[in-house]
């Protein structure tokens, strides 16, 4: 089992405080502040199972960042950790099995839950 | 001897008795009378000196002639004795017969002087009455004219010029038809006959005809002419001689009068109204064509008729009839506001009255002259008006604004139902008052009705505040000029708005808070992300500094410290404490901005079909799990009812937010029943099934609430927690989402001491599921 975790947000204290808790628990965590280094580091590094990706980025926005990671990286699981209260997931990402309960709006209080719904999702079945 | 008559002098007594020498000397009687006193002297001597025996019959004596003797001297003197005793018996004959002849001229005087005395009389009286005539000629509007025995004029007395002013010379000469005129058959056929009349010597009489001569002042005088035939002595006709008289301005006067009364009739039938005049008896005396028609009879046939003839109505009749001879004997005009009258139709009309004495000019009489105006339509009119009034009246007074109308001068003209509320005064009773000192909070618009009026146009003073009852009110209040062409005036209109100004203010305060939701949503993210670093990062150091994780107890004997006394050091200095404070802080913080954000408008996407009861389970364990120590309320300890409608179940919404919204009334009661303590503390949720909408209703039995946090509850940031203890958010979010993304209502009931009961209302509209 892999236990690389893809964090890609642009403010740092959230990278840092999630990469910081999630290595607590145990995780391995990769994280960046644009998809591009990300992409780059997934070319080059190991396989990663679970990605906590922000909206709002420098590079592109979110959702076009998942698809396109989705269609290189077809077992990649996301969770969307946003700032904007206003966010609703786009059709297209419902249809790759994405819902409501993948979004966790900033600010977390907890970031346990959002630990745990990693764990869940890197624990599927259907992993390779 | 009586003297002759001194009322006479100018005629002496026996003139002609005495011989004019005598006369002259003036001694004649003195001469009688001395014979006569000789003769009774000498019969005295006679007498003495024959001294006979007996004295008784001394004349015998005397006049015996067998007895005288001669005697001596006295037998001498006897004879003259005796002749003296002739002479006066001679003289006293004498002056007897004078005075009988002169007794006889006196009485013959005194004759012709009275028949002078007559005659002399009749000439006066012949003269006085030749004056007279000559003075009844000249004076009177008669002239005396004669015609030949061929019927020409011959004669016309002075009179004719002076009357007629017309020239004798026009007419001597003439006949009396030539200067007469003969227009019409009637005049034609008249003439014939006094033609005829005049021919055949008749006398006439009053004889009329008009002139074709022009007189001074005017064309055709009239004339009327009485004439007699005249014969001499052997019966030959002379002609005619008689007196005329002008009288065109009689003919005039006649014809202006019977013009006069014509026009009177004239207009007294054009009358519409009943005029007419009755005597003592109900008699006619005079009617109009409005009477007579009334009547069912023609003017003629009505007039000298008695009313109970003509007016079958007994009863009326008798009024009528008792109010004319109520008006003959007091002398005093009576009004009758209004009596029926049944006319000949048999309709009942109504009649306004007066009767008034006056005196019939034939009649010498009191009678009763009276107008009757038929006031039916009138009445009618009248009734109609009232109920028309009656109307508009319902009308203004069904019309929930205050209603005020004004003279120019400002005094209360009407008043609807809610200005006699509002002035706590009646219509009636504020009639013709000032309306400021009725309505003392419109004082200050008596400048504005002024404006209205003389402008022509209403004037509106928006939103003035009034202080009734020590309550801050709103008034619109619009002044209207009143444009009757009779009245003008203006209407004062004044609506109560507080209720809609609060709604107003409140919706401003919804806007606004719409803005900060869509300002929040911009600004979510920036803020967003550093709450999320301020969290986060105050769980990582509470994690990493807690001694019972592994990983940080690594580290910590990697670099040789005890993690133990740190944790110790860190709980003394209270360092985990401000943490603690600063994660607290943070997760408000960021409440805060969640609540703004729920100001944004959004999509119905999120509406599906909730389970009601479901969604007030989950709600009550939601509440059940808050339980918060420093909120110093305990959910366990209330008591919760559940009054469920079994015919609600599913209700279009958004679930989440109305789950937010129970949530926040449960905590709001939970908090208010715990800071007052309510000893039994009950929570009613109850759901009903109303028509249009599904009511779910939440009610405590906490300390309830005043009138003035139920007008402001809704409001945001009203709170009546303690600083901190609240964001004055909630109720003002659950509004909005119940009113304005549900479409829904909330409304609150309470009173002090006597709970609290929310009630949402959703509605049904879309409850069956696709």
């Amino acid at each position: 089992m892999t236990d690389w975790v893809l964090i890609v947000d642009d403010e740092a204290m959230i990278r840092e405080n999630l990469k910081a808790y999630l290595e607590d628990e145990g995780w391995r965590v990769a994280a960046f502040e644009s998809v591009a280094p990300a992409l780059g580091w997934l070319r080059d590094g190991d396989p990663c199972r679970v990605c906590i990706m922000d909206m709002r980025l420098p590079d592109m926005d979110g959702n076009s960042a998942i698809r396109a990671l989705r269609q290189t990286y077809p077992n990649m699981e996301f969770l969307i950790h946003t700032g904007s209260s206003n966010y609703s997931l786009p059709e297209d990402l419902r249809a790759m099995g994405l819902d409501d309960s993948r979004i966790y709006h900033k600010p977390l209080a907890d970031m346990a839950p959002l630990a745990a719904a990693a764990r869940r999702l890197a624990a599927r079945g259907d992993w390779p | 001897m009586p003297a002759p008559s001194p009322s006479s002098p100018s005629s002496p007594p026996s003139a002609s008795l005495l011989p004019a020498a005598l006369r002259r000397r003036g001694w004649s009687r003195v001469f009688y009378w001395g014979l006569a006193l000789a003769a009774v002297i000498g019969a005295a001597i006679a007498t003495v000196l024959d001294p006979l025996p007996d004295y008784g019959v001394l004349l015998d004596h005397w006049f015996d002639p067998a007895r005288w003797e001669p005697e001596g001297f006295t037998a001498m003197l006897r004879p003259i004795l005796w002749l003296l005793v002739w002479l006066g018996v001679v003289a006293v004959a004498a002056l007897l017969w004078s005075w009988l002849l002169r007794r006889q001229v006196t009485q013959r005087t005194r004759q012709l002087l009275r028949e002078l005395n007559e005659r002399r009389q009749v000439e006066v009286a012949l003269r006085e009455s030749e004056a007279r005539f000559r003075d009844v000629t000249e004076a009177a509007s008669d002239w005396i004219w004669e015609m030949n025995e061929h019927l020409r004029f011959t004669y016309l007395s002075e009179r004719f010029y002076a009357l007629t002013g017309i020239a004798p010379d026009h007419v001597l000469g003439r006949a009396r038809w030539e200067i007469g005129v003969a227009d019409s058959t009637f005049e034609r056929e008249q003439w014939r006959q006094h033609q005829e009349q005049l021919e055949q010597h008749l006398p006439f009489r009053d004889f009329v005809y008009q002139t074709r001569l022009n007189g001074n002042y005017n064309a055709g005088r009239y004339l009327k002419v009485s004439g007699k035939p005249i014969y001499d002595v052997q019966g030959r006709f002379l002609g005619y001689r008689g007196t005329g008289t002008d009288i065109t301005e009689q003919i005039r006067a006649e014809t202006a009068l019977q013009e006069s009364e014509l026009r009177l009739r004239r207009i007294i039938d054009l009358v519409p109204h009943m005029i007419f005049a009755k005597d003592r008896n109900g008699r006619f005396l005079l009617a109009n064509r409005a009477t007579a028609k009334a009547l069912g009879a023609t003017v003629d046939a009505l007039v000298q008729r008695p009313h109970p003839i003509v007016h079958s109505v007994a009863e009326e009749t008798e009024r009528m009839l008792a109010d004319d001879r109520e008006v003959i004997d007091s002398g005093v005009p009576k009004l009758i506001a209004e009596e029926t009258f049944t006319d000949h139709a048999g309709q009942t009309r109504t009649l306004q009255t007066i009767k008034i004495p006056f005196i019939e000019p034939g009649l010498n009489e009191t009678a009763v002259l009276g107008v009757a105006i038929d006031i039916t339509e009138q009445k009618r009119a009248k009734e109609e008006v009232a109920r028309m009034r009656l109307y508009l009246k319902n009308i203004i007074d069904s019309m929930p604004s205050v209603l005020i109308g004004v003279d120019p001068w400002g005094y209360i003209t009407v008043l609807n139902q809610p200005a006699e509320q509002a002035g706590g005064m009646s219509w009636e009773a504020a009639q013709g008052r000032f309306f400021g000192d009725v309505f003392p909070q419109l004082e200050g618009q008596f400048e504005q009705v002024r404006q209205a009026i003389r402008l022509g146009r209403p004037i509106k003073t928006p939103r003035m505040t009034l202080d009734i009852q020590g309550e801050l009110h709103y008034a619109d209040v619009m002044v209207y000029p009143l444009m009757a062409d009779s009245a003008s005036g203006a209407v004062i209109r004044m609506d109560d708005i507080t209720a809609r100004v609060r709604i107003e203010s409140m919706m401003v305060q919804t806007e606004k808070m719409l803005s900060v939701g869509g300002l929040a949503a911009g600004m979510a993210h920036e803020i967003n992300n550093p709450l999320g670093a301020i969290l986060q990062g105050s769980q990582n150091i509470l994690r990493r500094v807690a001694p019972d994780m592994p990983q940080n107890r690594a580290v910590a004997d990697a670099i040789g410290i005890d993690l133990d006394r740190v944790h110790r050091y860190l709980q003394q200095r209270q360092v985990l404490r401000f943490l603690e404070g600063i994660r607290e802080a943070g997760a408000r913080a960021a409440k805060i901005v969640a609540d703004m954000l729920s100001f944004s408008r959004r999509s119905e996407s999120r509406f599906a079909m909730a389970n009601l009861e479901e969604l007030l389970e989950t709600v009550l364990r939601l509440a059940a799990s808050d339980y918060d120590l420093k909120k110093k309320y305990d959910f366990k300890r209330i008591a919760i009812e559940r009054d469920y409608d079994p015919a609600l179940r599913f209700v279009s919404c958004d679930k989440t937010e109305i789950e937010q919204v129970i949530l926040n009334l449960l905590k709001n009661a939970a908090q208010a029943m715990a800071e007052e303590g309510t000893s039994a503390p009950v929570i009613t949720l109850r759901t009903r099934r109303e028509p249009e909408h599904a009511l779910i209703e939440v009610v405590d039995n906490g300390p309830g609430m005043d009138d003035k946090t139920l007008k402001r509850i809704f409001e945001p940031f009203f709170t009546t927690k303690d600083v901190g203890a609240g964001t004055g958010l909630g109720l003002s979010v659950s509004y909005f989402i119940i009113t304005e993304q549900h479409n829904g209502r909330l409304s609150v009931m309470s009173k002090p001491g006597q709970g609290a009961r929310f009630s949402i209302r959703l509605p049904l509209g879309q409850e069956a599921p696709p």
